[in-house]
Order: C-alpha cells, then sequence, then structure tokens
C-alpha cells in the first residue's frame, strides 16, 4: 500500500516548493507582461529585473551553502568566500586554458564540478584546522584562512594580467558557457547577459537573459535540493544536534570532529558551484566580490533576513537584499526610485528647496540613491534585535511547524501528518 | 642574492629603522586593538563595528582639526590641539559607546556570543553608509584620504629624524610615544584604580563579581564606552599617517588587523594584547622591507600577518596569554 501511496504523498509535502518554483518559473513572464505588455511602470521600479533575479539565484546558493555550515551547526563560517572565490576562479581559469590538464574547450559542468571538488579540499584542509576551535575562534580562523587566499590572489599575476582587478574569460573562450548535459548539444544552452542563448519556445522568444535565469535556476534548484536531502538525513540530524547541543551530541557516541568536517566539505562544494555560475554568468571576477569577506557578509546579511537555519531562507533574504539595491540604486537602470521621482514629480517638484536651500531632488540623491547598504543594515540590525529567525524562520513559527508539513497536514491524510510533523519538531529552535 | 639582501638587512642603519618602523606600527596597532580587548575580556562581545568606530574617530577628530589649525598656528599649537582632539573625539565616542551599548547590545547578552558578532556587524554597514552619506553632503570623496586634516600635520612631522646612523620619520616616534602613553593609561586604570579591579574581576568570572556587590550592567557600559573611545582615539592618530589616512575603507583596514591582534594575543587578556601588538607589527615592518627590497610579491606584509594569524591559531588556538575557556562557547 505504501508503495502505491508515496508519490501524492511526496507531492503533498512539496506543495510550497512547487508553489514557490512555478512563481520563479513564472517571473520572467510576469514582468514581461506587467511592465512591458501593460507598460505597467510601478511593476517595472518595485520588481527586479531579470538579471537581477538571475543574480539572486546564485547568490542566494553561495548564502545557502553558508547557511548549511553556520545555521545548521552553529559554526560561523566567517571565510565562505575563500569557497566562493574558488569556484569563480576555477571556471575562468579554465575557460582561459590557464589550468592545467583542463583545457579551454572543457565543458562548462565538467569545470564547475572541478570547483566544487577543489572547494571540498580546500574545506577539508581549513577544517581539519579549524575544527578544533569553536564560536568566535572559529570564525577568526576561517576568516584568517580566507583573507590569506584573499590577499594571495589579488598580488598572484598568473590569474590575471591585474590581479587587482581580477580576470576575466578571454578570446580563447568568447562564446558563451554552456550549462547542460555535457556531450549533448540539445541539452546545453549558453549563459551570460550578451553571451546567452536565444530560445524559442510556443511561439514566445526567450532573450539571453531569461535562458540564463533558467538555466542557472535549474541547477540552484538541483543543488537546494540535494542539500535539503543531506538536511533531513540522519547527517542532518547530528548537524542540528551538533548545533543544539555538542556536548551532548559526543556523549551520545557521535564523532562530531568528523560530521562537521563532512558538513563543511559540503557546504564548500557548493558554494564553488555558486561562484562558478556567478562567474559563468558575469564572465569575469574580482577579488572584493569573490574572496573578501565582506562577500561572506553579504551571505550573512541574506541568511539572517532570510532565516538563519532554513535552509531556502537566505535566497528569500537575497532577494530582499537586491530588490532593495535595485530599487535604491543610482543608475536607476531597470527601474528604480530616481526615475520614477523624476517621471512622477516633474524637474519643478525635484528642485524647490526643501531644506535650507537644497532642493528635494539633490535630498533624495543624498540620501536614498546608492545607499541601500544603509537601509539594508538597519532592517539587519533589526531583524538580529527583533526577528532573530529571519523571514522564513518566522513564517514556520507563526504557521506551527515547516511548510511543507503543514500543507501535508491540510491536504493530506492523517497518518502522514503525524509522522511529519514528529519529524519535524527536532528542527523547530 | 638571498644573501646579500640578508647581508643589507642586518646592516645597523637597516635593523634600525625596520625596528623603529616596527615599534611605530606595533603602538598603532595596540591603539587599534586595545578598546577591542577590553570589550571582548570583560562581556564577550567581539565588535565587529570597531574599525567603523575606528574610522568615525579618524574623521571627528580630523574635523577638530581642520577647523581649528590654520596656515600659522606652529608646531606647538598643532601638537597641543592634536591632544584637545583626541580629547573631544575619546570623549564623543565614549558617549556613542554608551548609547550603543544600552540600546542594542544590552538585550542580546541571553542570546548565543554569534548575535552579538550579527549584530556589530549590522551596525558595521549602517554607520559607514551614514558615513558615507555626511560625505557626500559635503562634496567629499569616501574612498580617498582626507586631504585637508592629513594637511594639519606640523612640518616636523613629515621629516625624518636621524637617530644616530638610524634614519626614521618623526611620526614615528610620535606614533611610538602615544602608543606607549596609551598603554601605560589603561595599565594603570587596570591595576591602579577601583574601578579597574571591577574590570578585572568581571573579566574572570562576571556572576561571581555581582554576588560581591559590583554592578556588572554598569560596568558593561562603561567599558564598552571606553572601548569604543578608544577607537576614537587611534583614529585620530590615524589620520595623520599616510599609510592611513581619513577615509571610509580605513574601516576594514583597521578591523582585520585588530582581529589579528587581539586573537594572537588571546582574546580579552590586555597584556597578550600589547605582546601581539609587538609581534604583529615587528612582523608588518620586517614583511615590508622586504617587499620593498626583495620580493615582488605586493600583498606580502598583509599576507604575512593572516599567516601569522593562522599559525598562532594552529600552534595556540586560546592565543599567547589567553585562558583557554574564554571565547569557546
Amino acid at each position: 500500500m505504501a508503495g502505491l501511496d508515496w508519490p501524492t504523498d511526496y507531492l503533498r509535502a512539496h506543495v510550497p516548493h512547487l508553489a514557490i518554483v512555478s512563481l520563479l518559473a513564472l517571473y520572467p513572464s510576469i514582468y514581461h507582461l506587467l511592465a512591458n505588455s501593460l507598460g505597467l511602470y510601478e511593476a517595472e521600479i518595485l520588481l527586479p529585473g531579470v538579471e537581477t533575479m538571475t543574480a539572486v539565484l546564485y547568490f542566494g546558493l553561495f548564502a545557502m551553502s553558508f547557511d548549511f555550515i553556520s545555521g545548521y551547526t552553529g559554526y560561523l563560517s566567517f571565510g565562505h568566500a575563500a569557497f566562493y572565490g574558488t569556484g569563480a576562479y576555477t571556471v575562468i581559469l579554465v575557460a582561459n586554458g590557464a589550468v592545467p590538464l583542463l583545457g579551454p574547450g572543457t565543458p562548462f559542468v565538467v569545470s564547475l564540478l572541478v570547483a566544487g571538488l577543489l572547494a571540498v579540499l580546500l574545506a577539508l584542509v581549513v577544517g581539519l584546522v579549524s575544527f578544533r576551535l569553536s564560536g568566535v575562534y572559529f570564525a577568526m580562523i576561517t576568516l584568517g584562512f580566507a583573507q590569506v587566499l584573499y590577499v594571495f590572489i589579488r598580488g598572484w599575476d598568473y590569474v590575471a594580467r591585474n590581479p587587482r582587478d581580477g580576470p576575466s574569460v578571454g578570446p580563447t573562450h568568447s562564446e558563451g558557457f554552456q550549462l547542460g548535459v555535457p556531450g549533448v548539444d540539445q541539452l546545453n544552452v549558453a549563459i551570460g547577459v550578451l553571451t546567452g542563448d536565444e530560445v524559442t519556445m510556443l511561439g514566445h522568444t526567450l532573450g539571453g537573459t531569461a535562458v540564463s535565469y533558467y538555466a542557472i535556476g535549474a541547477v540552484v534548484l538541483l543543488c537546494y535540493f540535494a542539500m535539503q536531502r543531506i538536511i533531513h538525513s540522519p547527517f542532518g540530524r547530528v548537524m542540528i544536534a551538533i548545533r543544539e547541543n555538542e556536548e551532548r551530541a559526543v556523549a551520545i557516541g557521535y564523532d562530531t570532529y568528523r560530521y562537521k568536517l563532512a558538513a563543511f566539505a559540503v557546504s564548500g562544494f557548493f558554494a564553488a558551484i555558486a561562484g562558478g555560475l556567478f562567474a559563468g554568468f558575469r564572465r569575469s571576477a574580482s577579488p572584493e566580490n569573490s574572496f573578501y569577506f565582506l562577500t561572506t557578509g553579504d551571505a550573512l546579511l541574506a541568511s539572517i533576513i532570510g532565516g538563519f537555519g532554513t535552509l531556502a531562507g537566505p535566497l528569500f533574504g537575497r532577494l530582499f537584499d537586491e530588490t532593495v539595491r535595485e530599487f535604491l540604486s543610482k543608475s536607476g537602470q531597470g527601474g528604480g526610485l530616481l526615475p520614477y521621482l523624476r517621471a512622477g514629480l516633474g524637474e519643478e517638484t525635484l528642485s524647490t528647496p526643501v531644506v535650507g536651500n537644497t532642493s528635494l531632488g539633490t535630498l533624495i540623491d543624498t540620501l536614498l540613491n546608492g545607499h541601500a547598504s544603509l537601509y539594508i543594515g538597519i532592517v539587519f540590525v533589526l531583524f538580529v534585535l527583533y526577528v532573530p529567525d529571519g523571514l522564513l524562520g518566522t513564517v514556520r513559527q507563526r504557521v506551527g511547524g515547516k511548510l511543507a508539513h503543514v500543507s501535508a497536514v491540510r491536504f493530506g491524510d492523517g497518518s502522514t501528518a503525524n509522522a511529519t510533523t514528529d519529524d519535524a519538531t527536532g528542527e523547530e529552535e | 642574492m638571498i644573501l646579500e639582501t640578508l647581508a643589507d638587512f642586518l646592516t645597523v642603519s637597516e635593523l634600525g629603522s625596520v625596528l623603529v618602523e616596527g615599534l611605530a606600527k606595533s603602538a598603532l596597532y595596540v591603539m587599534i586593538a586595545s578598546g577591542l580587548t577590553l570589550i571582548f575580556g570583560l562581556m564577550g562581545v567581539l565588535n565587529f563595528a570597531h574599525g567603523s568606530l575606528t574610522m568615525v574617530g579618524a574623521y571627528l577628530g580630523g574635523l577638530v582639526m581642520v577647523l581649528t589649525v590654520s596656515q600659522s598656528t606652529g608646531l606647538v599649537g598643532r601638537l597641543g590641539l592634536f591632544f584637545v582632539a583626541i580629547v573631544l573625539v575619546f570623549g564623543a565616542l565614549t558617549l556613542l559607546g554608551g548609547a550603543i551599548e544600552t540600546t542594542i547590545i544590552r538585550p542580546l547578552y541571553d542570546r548565543p556570543p554569534i548575535y552579538q558578532i550579527l549584530l556589530t556587524f549590522g551596525l558595521t554597514l549602517v554607520v559607514d553608509e551614514v558615513v558615507r552619506i555626511v560625505l557626500g553632503l559635503y562634496g567629499m570623496q569616501p574612498l580617498s584620504d582626507w586631504q585637508a586634516a592629513l594637511a594639519t600635520k606640523p612640518q616636523l612631522l613629515r621629516e625624518p629624524a636621524a637617530l644616530g646612523p638610524i634614519e626614521v620619520r618623526w611620526l614615528s616616534v610620535f606614533e611610538i610615544l602615544l602608543g606607549v602613553l596609551t598603554v601605560a593609561a589603561i595599565w594603570a586604570f587596570l591595576t591602579r584604580t577601583r574601578y579597574g579591579l571591577y574590570i578585572r574581576a568581571g573579566s574572570e568570572d562576571t556572576e561571581m563579581a555581582s554576588a560581591l556587590g559590583i554592578d556588572v550592567r554598569q560596568v558593561f557600559t562603561v567599558v564598552f564606552a571606553l572601548g569604543i573611545g578608544l577607537a576614537g582615539a587611534a583614529g585620530t592618530l590615524l589620520m595623520w599617517d599616510v599609510a592611513w589616512g581619513a577615509s571610509v575603507p580605513l574601516a576594514a583596514e583597521t578591523l582585520l588587523p585588530a582581529f589579528i591582534v587581539v586573537i594572537v594575543g588571546g582574546l580579552g587578556t590586555f597584556r597578550g594584547t600589547v605582546v601581539a601588538s609587538l609581534v604583529v607589527g615587528m612582523t608588518d615592518s620586517t614583511m615590508t622591507w622586504w617587499f620593498q627590497n626583495y620580493v615582488t610579491f605586493t600583498g606580502l606584509p598583509e599576507l604575512m600577518l593572516f599567516l601569522v594569524l593562522v599559525v598562532t591559531l594552529i600552534v595556540r588556538p586560546q592565543g599567547l596569554f589567553g585562558v583557554e575557556e574564554v571565547g569557546g562557547h
């Protein structure tokens, strides 16, 4: 009987997943419809563009991998940017033919996996030393390792002609990176803003950015499910046990050192995949946006706002972050506050003096545009103080369990519900 | 070739100037890090906003100097005003620190220590961006050093000083003096005053101290405030040093060395911080010399500093003078 029931049960338990994924899948069409076809200017201002959404996806994956180790085992990995940077640099260096044994023609997916494995190695080396420490010391030693790599990569002229600016994909690989099943042309699409493939489907043409959005989104989804699977396995239970009470986990008989090391390696792997996707899409990387400790800071920001210790939370946190940044961006590309105010209020209103002889326009320009960090920082501080569970964690608390389980209760039969809510209690903390 | 360079390095004049420059760097590091270590030692809060507040101190100190110093102010006048600036900035940031502790740090004492890192990290974002906005209002560049503040430095501190065969900068001598003064003041405060006794007692055992009738809450506020004040005083000194200068990136530039010093010394021990800043300062100046004369790798001094951190944590995780229980939550 169970054999026949499980597919429906499984689908029931994944209703929220399905809802979120289909919403994300429809997003480019919705955006296109609202902003272009209907010409709703407000939609263009408030909603992030598809290019930004792609950035949300790959950086969201990085933030998830950060949360995987930091939020679930309680070991704050402040040097996580090292893995992200490893991923990004590996992909670009392979494409430039600068990595031995791997020519510029290496399929993108293969170089992603190579990047992931390199990050696993790095994580094992860093972890072997670092997991002898805990708390603040762990955060600091991982930060130390990452900064060593950052300073090194910033000065190493093998990686780029000007290592301070970082490498970009050179002429040996002028076409876009092919994301898909290697060896099967039909199952590959090129990604990138300019280099992405155009795909015509059902009389609907998708541009390079939209194609990249879907291709990267598919990889991110795959990685998310892989991590989710690990968290829900007995291995993941031990990770949570380490966070809740490591001494007790040791007392029960778990070799927590090995578990932490393995979790760190897994998290490093996915961080490198995220970095590789970032480099594949942007076709360049700099030490500042990959190896620098503030990159980890961005992941931290996304994790806290989205929900520390919830796997999907960081993605929503990053979505919030990017939306605010784009809304308050200086260039106002693809919407934003300033162009809207210019159009809506007119130059005359904007030039009226408000305080002293400072005009309204100047005031908005100095206080809002390009200063998203201020508002995100304030939101972050407020979240740490008043909403420590983040967006997703709080939603879960309100509905009394994980969304998947609640939906299973609502749509499913009693037995599934009982089994799953029992299962969930360990995690709601 | 390496032997020749080594022979160069081991001459009296070169070694002497590396030593003096190293002491000057150590003095700066100890000033940057001592506030951080006081706060961590007592409260267990690793203050990520320390660098940002140092940067605020640099700008405030620069502001005082720019407003008061005129072209005709002489050496004594400028140095006098500089000490006035340090006192003013110390006072202002002490008040700010007290306000920060009572409003946003205090609610977090019951939570895991990770949340204090998170909160102070958020604070850096806010502080840095507010500084950018203020600079924007006055049309100043956030990324480059504040030249007007650098210009208030007296002529003497720009000139080299000859101590026998050793050639150093007067500024280094000035920095060393100020560093020694700071260390002496903090040390006297900790060991010779009643409040210092409270702080040492609280660092060792908070519960016991409060059981003996010490108002630990109040001590927390005072120490946090003083720590931030020290950050501001350090910033005021950095404003005059061309290698640092008042700019927004100064926040990250000072935060990371401060972390290294504090962790190498052992979180929360003031003695450890002093020794560690000597180690780090000497490493820095030696590596800077090698970078200028022999090795072409640009990031060498910075790289070595982080390696000092990593090696210390591998060999002696609690730091040179640290006690094992502190910070290992």
